[in-house]
């Protein structure tokens, strides 16, 4: 097969860090390529140069066997490669054919725009999509799965011939994908190369042809066949060991009575009907895909949104929460975002600052003052412990690796000495050794007594680290999964609760 | 989450913590402050050998005046910077504030420190109304304060039918001319205070501290605990205050108490209350603060000012002048943090 | 996709402020005749005129989703600069306005490229540009006003079209039908729109962001040194201190109008309506004689109140599509 869009040999390093080192890669026509890597695997920046967006250190971008240099996205648009990113890149004011043609209104500035010839134009690539929407319809009146397929049109519309989609099933529900995939495959029959980036092995395994594997910034497989591997080869390729299967014992159940029950719990977020318990010492898993409403009951249970129905129990004591500065100081409740650089952290402080932004209140004086070595004597310890590498607690934290800022984020709640901890994505962007070393922790805090609640979306994770799993889908919980460790049977009966909303 | 968010969350960065950092001498040489008083030391020396009448101790007393008068405006201002914010209605509350004081004394005969709490109250009261209303409508506090700015001034100018109030007790003015430590205004001695007392609120208090995380990242800081809408009504209120007490010691050098001291609207003191600040290096996006930049910044553009003044050049075209300096100011210290960055150095 | 009612009622920005514009109207008339007099009436007419072409300059950048304080400052530039080349140097008026346009049009461009290629805020950049723009101002003309307006310009700036039509609402209906025009069916509006709406999105496009950015601004200079002439005409005097109240308004009336402060949506229909009840509010108060000063807590207010209208139409359209969805 001729390939269209060759990568070779491609270095990049950012200031203390080598993000790719010697990767190779090469789409060809008329077929679905996945790339695949755990997070902080180097896939990100590939596709940063793939797009343009930035310029390798070394290393060649071949686009029909002729040499490219991008420096802009518009170059690699130009040049016939389409992207559609994870968010959704549409103005939402603007219709559809705008949105698809927003480049192409006009030769100059004052040109007049053409509407009925945009609309036409746009209508072309929307019916290749088999999407029958108006393109005079603003864009926001749209499903977010409509939205997508805009911005795949929008893409297609550039004559791309390469097409790459990243995490393009995040948001959507199993019937929307399922549309998706009939459509890749449409466009694969055209002669598309397709790039697809995803998580989700069984999708990968559903639609892909090809396959490129990233770890640790290099290949592992370099554009080779899908056909002759299983999902244990992949995995092993990914994590550079085969799934861990039942590494860790099922821990004996904790006998004590729950610390938290939710009880036909409903809120403002949209949770219906909700029914859950956690004990002291149990860590209980919350699985569910992306937009389940899994943070959203989190938040909802910190008091962020309105509860609407039922009864939350602290120790079998109804509470009302109306804030998270209650649910901590009050309650001693804890959350680790999954979002660490927009709600975990704040990045322009100092380790001592994030770390000891909980327990301020407590260590402050009658008149409020607050004198640091107060608190570093409360942090330091917690820092020490996790192994934080950082030159000093006055460390700005934005400067540290992922995984020592993540330690930090889990450290915070650790000083404060909440008796619940409820921890969202905890391995989202750091590398191997920290995600290990995190599950020890939560580990070894349920050993002492902490109640954990975990939320993932990562299976093996779920796996290795919950007690008993509940799965979440629509903001309902949908059952209740005992947790032996034995991946492939958990992994199944999670998947048949989650698609069990296709039959209904 | 933008993608040069998740981009850069999902990049490894295991050496990031071990690019060799600049020694704390160099830190201190390439801080805002350090170039802000090097540049203070030059432009005295500069103005103290050519223009006679610069060291004289009038000159002296007047400037320490001023320096103290415009460091409290943008105190003021800096106390809402921190949280990502603005506050344009300083003016409009500096002005309330010291027609009330005037009203206060002349017409209900209040004592005077009776007077000057309830007028310091007024200020705090004035920016908490602000503070709420940004915080309860999610509206950004430009557009807020702009019409509070309106109504304020408004209210405050219906109420006095714009005549100001000249027949303050002895002691105002008398304050105002009064001088400690040699030339040195009290004025000034007042806003060092205050400094030191700000210099503890954001390195020694809770609230302080607080203040700092809910302007860095109001929805991290929420969610590790902190009742941010409550923090950030403190911070509109803190600078109500403090643009009071600017109103205040603004009195005291007239000796009257005059509605038009902050031009229509308060406007005038806009761009004192911002050349300030972003002169001392405090981020306009909030959660960093810089009380002696601030201080700095006030007595650098104080002491050009005037020199400038000294040397005859028009008050109109100095006026041009402080604005070709915050617009030098903001250009200089994005090429320095360009610079940096790409040595790696922050 | 059918539409229901509520969502085009709430997504149309003019037929609210419209709607009170002419219930205002009729209230005050019928409480004081003399209100809708032929000289009332031109008076009001080009007072609506100058404030539309203000609000106009400001619009222009609340569409890229910035502000412009310097607007008023660039305005008063342009005025004493008009009136100082006829007076001064003797330069005819036609060719005196050119000058005045292309001032306006450099300095909104100056702004302008300083804010696109080093990402500082608009805010401070035209904090600084507004203190130069008055500084310059002052120090040409010693806070003295230019007296030396010719008559031409004068008879322009005083007299009726016909009956009660001011011959100012010509540069008024012209910039506003441009600008309409220019948002709706011109690449550049679009792009000033779509940047303001997703910066990202334009950015990822391939749009030209710098360039999109600079013509917003030279549009607003544009605007600032028309307005600033036509108060000239208007004021028979090339005064320094016009501008100096131009800020609150400026933003009252496109916020009135239903545009949103963070860009991407802005209404000149709207602006429009804005600018009237602006204008009727302020000739009603000197009508029934009530204290001039109340203007401004009046003015002050208008906006408080339109932006809460803005946050719950927002809030209601995003409720209604989820229901729609």
């Amino acid at each position: 097969m001729a390939s269209i869009l060759e990568i070779r040999h491609v270095s990049k390093s950012f200031p203390g860090v080598k993000a790719l080192d010697d990767v190779s890669i090469s789409l060809a026509a008329g077929s679905v390529h996945a790339l695949l890597g755990e997070n902080g695997a180097g896939k990100s920046t590939l596709i940063k140069i793939i797009t343009g967006v930035q310029a390798p250190d070394a290393g060649e971008v071949l686009f029909d066997g002729a040499s490219m240099r991008f420096s802009k996205p518009r170059e690699a648009g130009a040049c016939g490669i389409g992207v559609v990113h994870q968010e959704r890149n549409l103005v939402m004011r603007f219709s559809v054919a705008e949105n698809i043609m927003l480049d192409r209104l006009g030769a100059h500035s004052l040109s007049r725009v053409d509407h009925t010839a945009i609309a036409d134009e746009a209508v072309r690539w929307l019916k290749m999509l088999d999407l029958d929407i108006d393109p005079g319809t603003p864009v926001s009146r749209l499903s977010v799965a409509q939205m997508q397929l805009v911005e795949i049109g929008k893409a297609l519309s550039l004559r791309s011939r390469v097409l790459l989609l990243d995490e393009p099933t995040a948001s959507l529900t199993p019937n929307e994908s399922a549309a998706l995939f009939a459509i890749i495959r449409k466009l694969k029959a055209d002669g598309v190369a397709i790039l697809f980036v995803s998580h989700k092995l069984e999708e990968v395994f559903g639609i892909c042809d090809t396959v490129t594997v990233l770890r640790d910034g290099r290949n592992v497989c370099d554009s080779v066949p899908l056909a002759g591997l299983n999902r244990q080869d992949v995995v092993k390729m990914m994590i550079g060991r085969a799934e861990q299967l039942a590494r860790r014992a099922p821990r004996s159940k904790p006998a004590a009575s729950p610390l938290l029950e939710l009880r036909g719990y409903s809120s403002d977020a949209g949770h219906r009907d909700v029914n859950l318990t956690v004990r002291p010492g149990e860590i209980v898993g919350l699985y569910g895909l992306v937009g389940a409403g899994r943070s959203e009951l989190a938040k909802s249970v910190l008091g962020l949104s309105r509860q609407t129905g039922g009864e939350v129990l602290l120790n079998g004591q109804a509470v009302h929460i109306t804030s998270v500065a209650s649910a901590l100081h009050h309650h001693g409740i804890g959350y680790v975002s999954e979002d660490r650089k927009g709600e975990g952290l704040i990045l322009l402080h100092s380790v001592l600052d994030n770390a000891g932004i909980t327990i301020w209140q407590r260590l402050a004086s009658r008149f409020g003052l607050l004198h640091d070595a107060t608190v570093a004597r409360e942090v330091g310890p917690v820092i020490a412990k996790l192994e934080v590498k950082t030159p000093s607690l006055q460390q700005t934290i934005g400067n540290l690796s992922g995984g020592n800022q993540q330690k930090v984020s889990v450290a915070k709640w650790i000083a404060a000495g909440v008796k619940l901890l409820i921890i969202d994505e905890p391995s989202v962007g750091i590398d191997i050794k920290t995600k290990a070393y995190l599950h020890d922790l939560i580990h070894e805090l349920a050993g002492r007594g902490t109640a954990i609640l975990l939320i993932t979306s990562d299976m093996p994770e779920m796996v290795d680290v919950a007690d008993r799993i509940l799965v979440m889908d629509r903001f309902r919980i949908k059952g209740e999964v005992e947790n032996d460790r034995v991946y492939e049977r958990v992994s199944q009966a999670i998947m048949t609760f989650i698609h069990d909303r296709k039959a209904a | 989450m933008t993608t040069a968010a998740s981009d850069s969350a999902t990049t490894p960065e295991p050496g990031a913590a071990e690019v060799p950092r600049p020694s704390v001498t160099l830190q201190v040489l390439l801080s805002n402050e350090f170039g802000l008083a090097a540049l203070i030391a030059v432009a005295v020396v500069i103005f103290a050998t050519s223009l006679p009448g610069f060291t004289s101790p009038f000159s002296l007393f007047t400037l320490s005046r001023q320096i103290g008068i415009d460091t409290m405006i943008g105190l003021a201002m800096m106390a809402v910077i921190v949280t990502g914010g603005l506050d344009l209605s300083v003016g409009a509350i500096g002005a309330c504030a010291a027609m009330f004081f005037g009203f206060g004394l002349e017409q209900l005969g209040l004592p005077l420190p009776v007077a000057i709490v309830f007028a310091l109250l007024l200020g705090a009261g004035l920016g908490a109304i602000n503070g709420i209303t940004v915080v309860r409508s999610g509206v950004h506090s430009f557009i807020i304060t702009l019409a509070s700015m309106s109504i304020f001034f408004g209210v405050m100018i219906y109420l006095t039918q714009a005549k100001g109030f000249n027949g303050l007790p002895p002691g105002v003015a008398a304050f105002g001319r009064m001088k400690l430590v040699g030339p040195v205004s009290v004025l000034l001695v007042t806003t060092l205070a205050v400094c030191a007392g700000l210099l503890v609120l954001y390195r020694f208090t809770a609230l302080g501290r607080q203040m700092l995380s809910a302007g860095a990242n109001a929805r991290a800081a929420e969610l590790s605990g902190i009742e941010v809408g409550r923090t950030l009504i403190f911070c509109h209120a803190l600078t109500g205050a403090l643009a009071a007490l600017a109103g205040l010691m603004l009195t005291a050098r007239t000796g009257a108490a005059v509605p038009s001291m902050a031009g229509h609207l308060g406007q005038d003191w806009l761009l004192p209350a911002f050349l300030a600040p972003v002169l001392g290096g405090t981020l306009l996006t909030g959660g960093r603060v810089s009380v002696i930049g601030t201080l700095l910044g006030a007595t650098f553009v104080t002491v050009i000012t005037s020199g400038l003044l000294l040397m005859r050049v028009s008050e109109f075209w100095v006026q041009a002048f402080l604005g070709l300096m915050l617009l030098a100011a903001v250009l200089i210290d994005k090429a320095r943090h360009t610079l940096l960055r790409r040595r790696g150095m922050i | 996709m059918r539409q229901s009612l509520a969502i085009r009622l709430l997504d149309n920005d003019w037929a609210g402020p419209g709607l009170i514009s002419l219930m205002a109207i009729a209230v005050i008339s019928i409480l004081q005749p003399a209100f809708l007099s032929p000289f009332n009436i031109l008076v009001l007419l080009s007072a609506i005129a100058v404030n539309m072409v203000v609000a106009l300059g400001q619009l222009v950048i609340i569409g890229v989703g910035q502000m412009n304080l310097a607007l008023g400052a660039l305005g008063g530039l342009v005025a004493i600069c008009f009136v100082g080349a006829i007076e001064v140097l003797g330069v005819p008026a036609p060719l005196a306005i050119v000058l005045g346009l292309l001032i306006g049009i450099v300095a909104g461009m100056a702004n302008g490229v300083i804010i696109a290629r080093t990402g500082i805020s608009a805010f401070i950049i035209t904090l600084a540009s507004l203190q130069i723009f008055k500084g310059i101002n002052l120090g040409i003309t010693k806070a003295q006003p230019f007296y030396g307006v010719p008559d031409s310009v004068k008879q322009f700036g005083n007299t009726a079209v016909f009956g009660s039509i001011p011959w100012l609402i010509l540069p008024a209906v012209l910039g506003a039908f441009c600008l309409w025009y220019l948002f709706r069916h011109l690449r550049i509006g679009r792009y000033i729109l779509a940047l303001g709406g997703n910066r990202q999105a334009a950015e990822l496009s391939g749009i030209d962001t710098t360039g999109t950015v600079i013509w917003a601004h030279a549009l607003s200079g544009l605007f600032a040194a028309a307005a600033g002439m036509m108060l000239v005409a208007r004021l028979q005097i090339g005064q320094p201190t016009i501008g100096d109240d131009w800020l609150i308004s400026s933003f009252a009336a496109p916020v009135i109008g239903g545009a949103s402060l963070s860009g991407g949506h802005v209404s000149v229909a709207g602006t429009f309506f804005g600018v009237v009840i602006i204008a009727i509010i302020t000739q009603a108060l000197v009508l029934f004689s009530i204290d001039p000063f109340v203007v401004q807590i009046v003015l002050g207010g208008l906006i408080l109140w339109a932006v809460g209208i803005n946050r719950f139409r927002e809030w209601r359209l995003s409720k209604l599509a989820i229901q729609g969805a």
